[in-house]
């Protein structure tokens, strides 16, 4: 990147995972980067991602830091440029600067529980943490993932989730029953509330629509998690990423490079803009 | 370094400025603008209705130009700005504070490249203010003054049939040695002129903020006020307000398609502004800023609290230019008293 901050660096699509159809598909994409290009990056972290002629777009690095041969990412068509992410092929450049803003404090969660709680695409953000804690077990005290899509077919990650069992507390949900769907029915945080994980060593990490959040924080406050043991990411419009452009601007923080990872004690005292 | 230029030799000096390309005012259309300057450049102007901001950031800028063949790598072709030392002359001391509150922003966290090239090649020779230039004027009230040197290289004070000319930064000296005998040496009476002058300038009555210092804290206690979507009817959302702020950076990055097959094209970068809805609407339509009041109050506190928070200064420098140019008379200074004043 040198002294440019806004030119991407090139990387190849090595491998496209459809994890959800319909309206709002979402994709799972892998880029390798190309010309010995690349940049380390941490859990919670992002990259502006571009397709040239379209556009650029803020999207969460869902693979775990540890992972070096490639960096992962799970796209939800919605719009101009996601919905060209979705016409893609392997073997496809795009463009790829980064990686932006905070991360999660995950060392200083060492020998903690931690509940993660996501909704849609939501999952994303919160997944190299999860793998990362996943990857360093013996670290950490009681894993719960809880997560929840529309229907069955909006689960995203199914493979992956499922192999999380053994290791890590899994709990799913859809938002209305339909035959031949087991386990919870209901939103994110009604499932929450019906499994009620203790805030006792915990740290709970929540991630998905802001309706979600909303709610899922109001709950794990009445489990009595207190603010300093809620973390969630906050997902403003971005452009430049670095701090200069003010799209993200939310009080006196830009969310590219404070955020996007809040504590829910500092993030309570921001204005409400997110 | 203090001097005396004669008017009649403001053209000769700006001529000696070997290697610099000079602007100044101009008045062009009824309208004040940044012009490289003639070669009989006057300063006598009210202040110009675009800031000089666009020197250092401007309105549409090229980072890279793109070109793709179907099924091969894109090749990117990064655009620096052309290079070339450019000395802007007439800027209003409130104009001259606005430019080390921009150089924050663009080198705050990691620095903007583009800025940089620019700002760094940039001088600005300023012009001290005898009276408000319009009605508008609150410079005073915000920590500046009609005489401010922040931000400027050279200051030049006019004393009827010369100017006083005072270096404020290295530049600036440069620039006044580059003049050599066009500037005489400032005596003990050309002092006593120039702090009259001054005082005098210093003295002129102007509207204001009622309480700049209590501004930040007051916006902050003041952030859920009825009064912001009160003041903000009428707002047209044209964001007029921001484009001709002399401290407003915010930017939108687009790519332009100008061909193809094969597919070319260029990512630029052009001001935007909080004042469009848009600005914040996320992709599910969701808006963290979705009501005339919203944007009115996140313009407002970003000058009056936000950037005060982080960088200990406010980010209005008082020019009013954004109530003078408010196609429907959306005025700031009232807007921060009214809610200052309520709480
Ligand atoms: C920190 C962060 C992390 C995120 N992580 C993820 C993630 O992991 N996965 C995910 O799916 N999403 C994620 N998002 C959301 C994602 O960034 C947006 O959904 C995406 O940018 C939408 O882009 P779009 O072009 O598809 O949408 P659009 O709504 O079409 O457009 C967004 C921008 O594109 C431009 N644009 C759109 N249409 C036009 C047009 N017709 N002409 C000109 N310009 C146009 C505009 O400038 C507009 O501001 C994240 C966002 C943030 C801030
Ligand atoms: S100039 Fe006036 S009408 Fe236009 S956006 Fe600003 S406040 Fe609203
Ligand atoms: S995305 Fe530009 S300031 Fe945050």
């Amino acid at each position: 990147m040198g002294d440019n901050i806004y030119l991407p660096q090139l990387a190849r699509i090595a491998h496209i995972k459809e994890e959800v159809g319909g309206e709002r598909a979402i994709k799972t994409f892998r880029l390798e980067f190309e010309n010995g290009g690349g940049f380390e990056h941490a859990c919670g972290q992002c990259a502006m991602l571009s397709i040239f002629g379209r556009g650029e777009s803020m999207i969460s690095i869902a693979s775990a830091p540890h992972i070096k041969d490639y960096k992962q990412f799970s796209i939800m068509r919605v719009g101009r440029v996601t919905a060209a992410f979705h016409e893609l092929a392997v073997g496809d450049v795009v463009g790829i600067r980064g990686p932006y803003g905070n991360s999660f404090p995950v060392d200083a969660w060492r020998g903690k529980n931690l509940v993660f709680i996501g909704g849609g695409c939501g999952l994303a953000p919160i997944w190299p943490v999860i793998q990362t804690a996943v990857a360093q077990r013996g670290n950490f005290g009681e894993i719960t993932v809880f997560y929840g899509g529309r229907s069955p077919r909006d689960i995203m990650y199914q493979a992956e989730l499922e192999k999380l069992r053994g290791a890590v507390d899994v709990h799913l949900s859809v938002d209305k029953q339909e035959e031949g769907w087991n386990a919870f029915c209901g939103f994110v945080p009604a499932n929450l509330m019906d499994k009620e994980p203790s805030p006792d060593n915990a740290i709970a990490i929540t991630c998905g629509p802001p309706i979600m959040i909303k709610y899922v924080i109001e709950n794990l406050r009445q489990l009595g998690f207190k603010d300093n043991q809620i973390y969630t990411t906050i997902e403003n419009k971005m452009k430049c990423g670095v701090g200069k452009c003010g799209r993200c601007n939310v009080g006196k923080d830009y969310v590219c490079v404070k955020g996007p990872v809040y504590c829910w004690d500092d993030l309570k005292g921001l204005p409400a803009e997110y | 370094m203090e001097a005396i230029l004669d008017k009649k030799n403001l053209n000769d000096w700006i001529a000696a400025l070997d290697g610099w390309d000079a602007y100044a005012p101009a008045l062009e259309d009824g309208v004040w603008s940044y012009r490289p300057a003639s070669a009989n450049a006057a300063l006598a102007h009210p202040n110009t209705v675009q800031p000089p901001k666009g020197f250092a950031f401007p309105q549409r800028e090229i980072f890279f130009r793109f070109e793709q063949i179907k099924g091969e790598a894109p090749r990117l072709t990064p655009v620096q700005p052309e290079p070339g030392r450019r000395v802007v002359f007439g800027v209003r001391p409130c104009d001259g504070r606005a430019v080390p509150r921009m150089d924050r922003v663009f080198a705050d966290h990691v620095d903007d490249g583009y800025y940089r090239a620019r700002r760094k090649d940039l001088a600005y020779v300023g012009l001290a203010c005898h009276k408000p230039q319009s009605r508008h004027c609150f410079c005073k009230s915000v920590g500046g003054s009609p005489v401010s040197t922040e931000g400027l290289d050279v200051l030049l004070t006019d004393l009827g049939e010369r100017y006083f000319a005072l270096a404020v930064t290295d530049v600036g000296k440069a620039l006044m040695q580059a003049g050599g005998a066009l500037f005489a040496k400032a005596g003990a009476s050309e002092r006593k002129a120039v702090e009259q002058a001054h005082a005098a300038a210093v003295a002129q009555p102007q509207r204001g903020v009622a309480d700049a210092a209590a501004a930040p804290a007051a916006l902050k206690a003041g952030f859920d006020s009825p009064l912001w979507e009160e003041l903000a009817q009428g707002c047209i959302g044209c964001g007029i307000c921001t484009f001709l702020c002399p401290t407003c950076h915010c930017f939108d990055i687009n790519d332009e398609v100008t061909g193809a097959a094969p597919l070319k094209g260029q990512r630029v970068r052009t001001w935007d502004t909080c004042q469009f809805p848009d600005f914040t609407m996320h992709s599910s339509g969701h808006n963290p800023r979705d009501t005339l009041g919203s944007r009115l109050r996140q313009r407002v506190s970003h000058k009056f609290r936000y950037f005060h928070e982080n960088f200990g200064m406010l980010q209005c420098t008082g020019c009013g230019r954004c109530v003078s140019q408010c196609p429907v008379g959306i005025d700031i200074v009232q807007v921060v008293n009214r809610v200052a004043g309520s709480i």
